[in-house]
Order: C-alpha cells, then sequence, then structure tokens
C-alpha cells in the first residue's frame, strides 16, 4: 500500500518559486493498476519522482508498506529503488550499445544478485516480454516497440512490488503502444504488482482501476472503475 | 554493485569509444615508453658498473693513499711546497705535480693495522718495449694481477701463481707480435725491456768528463734491462675492464715489484707507491671494512672502497636519470589533462545512462568508481602500450646498441619485470587521481535531471 500524505514540492527559491505539488493526499492498495493523469507541468511526472524515491518533496509523507521513504537515507533509497521498484520510460533508456542480455542484467547487478543466479532471472523476464531469442542482439538493432519490450524486461527482472511507468506507449505507435500495455496490465494482474502509469492518453487511462487526475500540482479528481471488482480497500 | 560488476562495466564502456579511448591512452604511454626506457637505461648502467667492479676488483680490498689528491681531494688551486723525498709524476691533465708516495715505513704501518690481512703494491710498470724474436717492438705496460680479477680466458689456463716470469697476454697483441692464433701463443716466451734507472753516480761522472754525446748515448742504452716472460694465457678483450686497461700485460706482483724496483732504484721514487691495496680480513663485511678503514684514517691515510667507487659512478647515473625521469614526469602531467578532458566529455555523453543507473538504485558512490575505473583502465593501457612499446623496440635495438657504444655483450637496456610492473600502477593511480573530478561529477548527476526528455 502507498499512502500519499499532504505532499508539497516547490522549485527554485522566493520570487522565482514555483509550486509543482501543493498538498497531495491519496492512497494506492497493493497490486492497483493506477493512472496519472494530466497535462504536461500538471506535475504528474514531479508526483511519479517523488513516489518512486527519485526526488524529495519539501513536506508531507510518502508510506509504502508503512514505511515514509522521506525519511529514509540516499543509501536505503537507493536499496529501496532497487529493490522494490521497477521503471519503465517512454524514450525506453535501453542501453544502445549492449546486448539485450546485458541491459536486463544491469538491475541484478546494481542489487548484487550473484552472477549465477543472474542467468536464469534474465531469461526468464526476456521470456515473459517475448525477446527470448533476441538475447544476443545489440539493443540498437531493435524496432522502438521491441526496445520498449526490452525495458519492461529490465524493470520485472528484480521482481518488485511496485511498477512505474512513465508514458509507457508515448513514442509508440498504437498497435505496438497496445501490445505494451497489454504487457504491463498482464503482468499487473499475474504478480499482483502495483502498477502506476503516467500518462496523458484517455484509453491507456481507461484500462486502469483508479484514475488519478492532476491538474496545476493538486488534484482534481480521482476515479474509481467498479469492473475491475478486486478487493480493493480504499 | 559487484566490484567486478563495475569492472566489467567500465571495460564495456571504453569499448564503446575505442578510438578516444586509444587516444588518450596513448599520451600516458609517452610517459610510460620514456619512463620503461629511462629505467632499463639505468638499471643497464648500474648493473654494467656493478660488473665492471665485480669483475677488477675485490670488495674487501682499500685503495689506500698517502697524497689525496690520487683520490680526488684536495686542493689543487695552490701549488705544492716541494718535497726532496719524492719523485714528480704526471697528472692525467698533463701537468707535472709531486705525488706523496707511501713508503715502506708507511707499508710496515699499514700491515701492522689490527684488521688488515695482506697489503699488495699493485705497482704497474711501463716498459720500454714488449717484442718477441723476428717482431717489432711494441710500447707496453706491466700490472701487477689481482686476485680478485675475473678474466675471461681465450686460450690457456690461469696457474695458483703467476710468479717466476709468467704473464697473461691481451688479445690485442696476439697479431702485432706475430701470433696466428691465441692457442699458439702458448707457452711462448716475449721479452719484456725495462729501463733501469741511470746511476747518478754514472751520469755525474759523465757529465764530468764532457758530456761526450755517444757515451752519453751508451749510457742510455746500458740502462735498458730485458727479461724474458712465459705467455701462459690470453685475454679476451674485456668487455668489463676500465677505458684504457685492455692493453695491460698481467704479471705477478711480485715480479712486477722486482721490475718497479729496476726502474726506480736510485730515485727518490724506490720502493714508494702512489697506493696500494689493502685487503682487510672479513672485509665482506662493511663494518669490520669501515672500522679498518677509520683505523687507517686515524693514521692519516686516505682510503677508498669499492663500494665508496661504486657510489661515485651511480652518482652520475642518478643524475642523469633524474632529468631525463623529470621529462617523462610532464609527458605524464600533460596526460592528466587528457584523462580529465575525456572522462568529462565521457560522463557529458553518458549522463542518460548515468541518470538510469541511478534511477534503477545505484549508489552515488558505484558510479564514481564506474569512472574511476575506466581512468584506471586507461592507464593500465596507456602503461601497458608504452612500457611495452619500449620493451619491443629496446630488445629490437640492443644489440645495435651495444655495438655501436662498443660494450661487447653487455646489455645497456635491461628490462626487469617489477619496475616496469610498479611504474603500470603508478600511471593507472595516476589516472584514477585525474578521473576524480569527473567521476565526482558522474555521482552527483541528479537522475529526475539526467533522464527528464520533456
Amino acid at each position: 500500500m502507498i499512502e500519499v500524505k499532504n505532499i508539497s514540492r516547490t522549485y527554485g527559491k522566493k520570487k522565482t518559486a514555483f509550486q509543482a505539488l501543493k498538498d497531495i493526499n491519496f492512497t494506492i492498495p497493493t497490486g492497483a493498476s493506477v493512472a496519472i493523469i494530466g497535462k504536461s507541468g500538471s506535475g504528474k511526472s514531479t508526483l511519479m519522482h517523488a513516489m518512486s524515491g527519485l526526488d524529495k518533496p519539501q513536506t508531507g509523507q510518502i508510506l509504502v508498506n508503512g514505511v515514509n521513504i522521506l525519511n529514509l537515507k540516499q543509501k536505503q533509497v537507493d536499496a529501496f529503488r532497487s529493490e522494490k521498484i521497477g521503471f519503465i520510460f517512454q524514450s525506453f533508456f535501453v542501453q544502445a550499445n549492449e546486448s539485450c542480455f546485458d541491459n536486463v542484467s544491469l538491475p541484478l547487478e546494481i542489487g548484487n544478485i550473484p552472477r549465477s543466479k543472474r542467468k536464469s532471472m534474465v531469461e526468464a523476464a526476456l521470456t515473459e516480454v517475448d525477446l527470448q531469442d533476441k538475447k544476443k542482439n545489440r539493443a540498437r538493432d531493435l524496432s522502438g516497440g521491441q526496445k520498449q519490450r526490452l525495458a519492461v524486461a529490465r524493470a520485472i527482472v528484480t521482481e518488485p512490488e511496485i511498477l512505474f511507468a512513465d508514458e509507457p506507449t508515448g513514442n509508440l505507435d498504437s498497435v505496438t503502444g497496445a501490445k505494451i500495455e497489454d504487457l504491463l496490465f498482464d503482468y499487473n494482474k499475474k504478480k499482483g504488482v502495483t502498477l502506476i502509469i503516467v500518462t496523458h492518453d484517455a484509453d491507456l487511462a481507461g484500462r486502469c482501476d483508479i484514475r488519478i487526475f492532476v491538474k496545476d500540482g493538486l488534484i482534481d479528481k480521482i476515479e474509481k472503475t467498479a469492473i475491475s471488482k478486486k478487493k480493493v480497500q480504499l | 554493485m559487484k566490484t567486478t560488476d563495475i569492472m566489467r562495466r567500465a571495460g564495456r564502456g571504453l569499448r564503446h569509444a575505442k578510438v578516444r579511448t586509444i587516444l588518450t591512452a596513448l599520451a600516458i604511454g609517452v610517459g610510460a615508453f620514456t619512463l620503461t626506457l629511462t629505467i632499463a637505461a639505468s638499471t643497464g648502467a648500474k648493473a654494467f658498473i656493478d660488473q665492471v667492479i665485480s669483475d677488477n676488483f675485490d670488495p674487501a680490498e682499500l685503495i689506500v693513499t698517502k697524497d689525496e689528491q690520487i683520490l680526488g681531494n684536495g686542493d689543487t688551486s695552490k701549488p705544492r711546497e716541494y718535497d726532496p723525498n719524492f719523485g714528480s709524476s704526471i697528472s692525467g691533465g698533463g701537468a707535472v705535480t709531486q705525488i706523496k708516495r707511501l713508503d715502506q715505513t708507511d707499508l710496515e704501518k699499514i700491515r701492522a693495522t689490527d684488521g688488515v690481512e695482506l697489503v699488495r703494491e699493485g705497482v704497474s710498470v711501463n716498459a720500454v718495449y714488449v717484442t718477441r724474436a723476428g717482431q717489432k717492438r711494441f710500447v707496453g705496460t706491466l700490472q701487477a694481477f689481482s686476485a680478485a680479477m675475473k678474466p675471461e680466458l681465450l686460450a690457456g689456463s690461469m696457474p695458483n701463481s703467476l710468479s717466476g716470469n709468467k704473464l697473461l697476454l691481451p688479445e690485442g697483441y696476439l697479431e702485432s707480435l706475430g701470433f696466428k692464433n691465441s692457442q699458439s701463443a702458448i707457452g711462448e716466451k716475449i721479452t719484456i725491456a725495462v729501463r733501469k734507472s741511470i746511476d747518478p753516480g754514472l751520469l755525474s761522472a759523465q757529465l764530468a768528463n764532457g758530456a761526450n754525446p755517444e757515451q752519453l748515448a751508451k749510457l742510455s742504452t746500458d740502462s735498458i734491462t730485458t727479461e724474458q716472460f712465459e705467455i701462459v694465457a690470453v685475454l679476451k678483450k674485456p668487455v668489463t675492464a676500465q677505458p684504457g686497461t685492455e692493453l695491460y700485460l698481467y704479471i705477478a706482483n711480485e715480479d712486477a715489484l722486482r721490475l718497479n724496483d729496476v726502474a726506480t732504484k736510485g730515485t727518490a721514487d724506490y720502493q714508494k707507491y702512489p697506493s696500494v691495496y689493502v685487503r682487510v680480513k672479513d672485509g665482506e663485511d662493511a663494518q669490520k671494512l669501515q672500522a679498518v678503514q677509520q683505523r687507517l684514517k686515524d693514521l692519516n691515510y686516505n682510503t677508498l672502497s669499492v663500494e665508496e667507487t661504486q657510489k661515485f659512478l651511480l652518482q652520475f647515473i642518478s643524475i642523469l636519470q633524474g632529468i631525463v625521469v623529470g621529462f617523462a614526469f610532464l609527458a605524464v602531467i600533460a596526460s592528466v589533462f587528457g584523462v580529465i578532458n575525456t572522462q568529462y566529455i565521457s560522463v557529458l555523453e553518458r549522463t542518460q545512462q548515468i541518470g538510469l543507473m541511478k534511477a534503477l538504485g545505484t549508489r552515488r558512490r558505484d558510479i564514481a568508481r564506474l569512472f574511476r575505473f575506466e581512468a584506471a583502465w586507461i592507464g593500465l593501457l596507456g602503461g601497458a602500450l608504452g612500457s611495452g612499446t619500449a620493451y619491443i623496440l629496446g630488445t629490437l635495438l640492443n644489440p645495435w646498441i651495444s655495438d655501436t657504444i662498443d660494450l661487447g655483450d653487455a646489455k645497456l637496456l635491461i628490462f626487469e619485470i617489477t619496475p616496469i610492473a610498479t611504474l603500470i600502477l603508478g600511471l593507472m593511480l595516476v589516472a584514477v587521481l585525474a578521473g576524480i573530478l569527473p567521476a565526482r561529477k558522474a555521482g552527483k548527476l541528479d537522475p529526475v535531471e539526467a533522464l527528464r526528455t520533456e
């Protein structure tokens, strides 16, 4: 469970100060799929960064399974991201020079997983995204959709509890984008992983259990889809 | 992250920028090349000096003089007072000076000194000529043989003692004295002519008679005495001889002394020696050697040990080496800026990669380590390239160098693994130090900024 309490984030000082987040509060149950929706500059990315420990809001609390990640030391935040979180970015951020295997292996190396265990974990993740036969290919030789699938494999290889996806289909055509969406939601259902998608795509948002609309640093509204019928306590 | 994983990723990072990596490494390589050659040359020079010393001197022996000037000390800016007890001698530069020689009283005092095992006069006698039946006459110098010498023989064998007019013939005399080869010289006799000092009584009598030129000339001819010496061995032209000594004709100390007496009898220098060799009992032990040196110094003699000679010679090499090393260090310093520059560019180019790694939970320390390892790889590559090139080039050129500067079998450049390995490690350290600032910049990178795509 993720509890966001009274989060405020201000950039700059005094005259040039800009408040990106203004006293945000909400709760995300474990295993839910959540869309954070808003226009460019609305504060949705800042919110995602705060929830994933990349950024530190000045005030408030973010409790992940009861632990306030804003109180953690840098070393602990790094460990939290490495162990609990998977990231998927709009621009993929796969390492073009490296093989698919090495790309997916990176989070395991960061997490100090012994080399002997890595091979099977990487292969399982690549199989999950249907890239098992591209193991030795360089990432630069992949198509856009394949790159994003590779990024998904990299995000799930550590079996994280929370999966953040920042405009995961933003750079893809609708057909390939739909495949990535399926991949993410299937994984969300199958593993019970909390999936948090930052997007401005209404269709994608529509597939999520919860939709948090952000506008000018404030929560505009929160929608919950009844059809999910999960035993979710909000 | 595990160190091995970071090292692997560092290596991969460099491979992806091959040209840049190699160019930066080459900058370090220039320094490594120069330093390797310098080290090799000074190792070679030191080994050469050690060889010269050990082939010619006994480490347990001291050179002892009464005159401090012989050992390069003393005031030479003022003229000396004339002393009728000593003859005159021409020093190296051609100026005539009077050398205070050691006389028999001095030798007795030295022999009586505690710890002195043996005193060897070690004289050299200038022969008027050296010849063989049916051959021309050649000039030559007879030198008392020292047991510490380890000459290489072309033919014959070294007898236990040379005394009784036995002689070691240097290779250079073979052809001149009409020998077909070194083997044919063994057992043959050669004639050595030494000029007797002219009897002052006879000379003054001749002068009193009106100095008849013919009779004076006869006096001079009569003064030449000859002795036969048997060749027992032929010496190979030594590589490690002191310059100017390769034509010495070696004879036993007693024989040399006898001839020296013949040459100096009646003069002020009769049975007086500019320097003597003093063998110290258990003198291989530096402490015992120094104790004897101190005792002789207390008796107002000057001493020089082999070690001191060696130090003196090595001093020149150290100075030269220092200069070259200084220049090589300038090259290394220049390459440091190369490494800093390269690594800065590398950090800028890989902002996204660093951002991603940090977002995925890589610690700041590990990011910095990644870049430090890259710098270390560059240092290793540069060091290996430079030292390797120096090694290959040096090994190829060694025979040519030895030939050109007449070193014989000795090598000018001696490559040893330890100093080269130390050098490469040092250069890696320098590269890492140069990479500290860029590595810190990489470590401080804000992942949110680095991954911003909007």
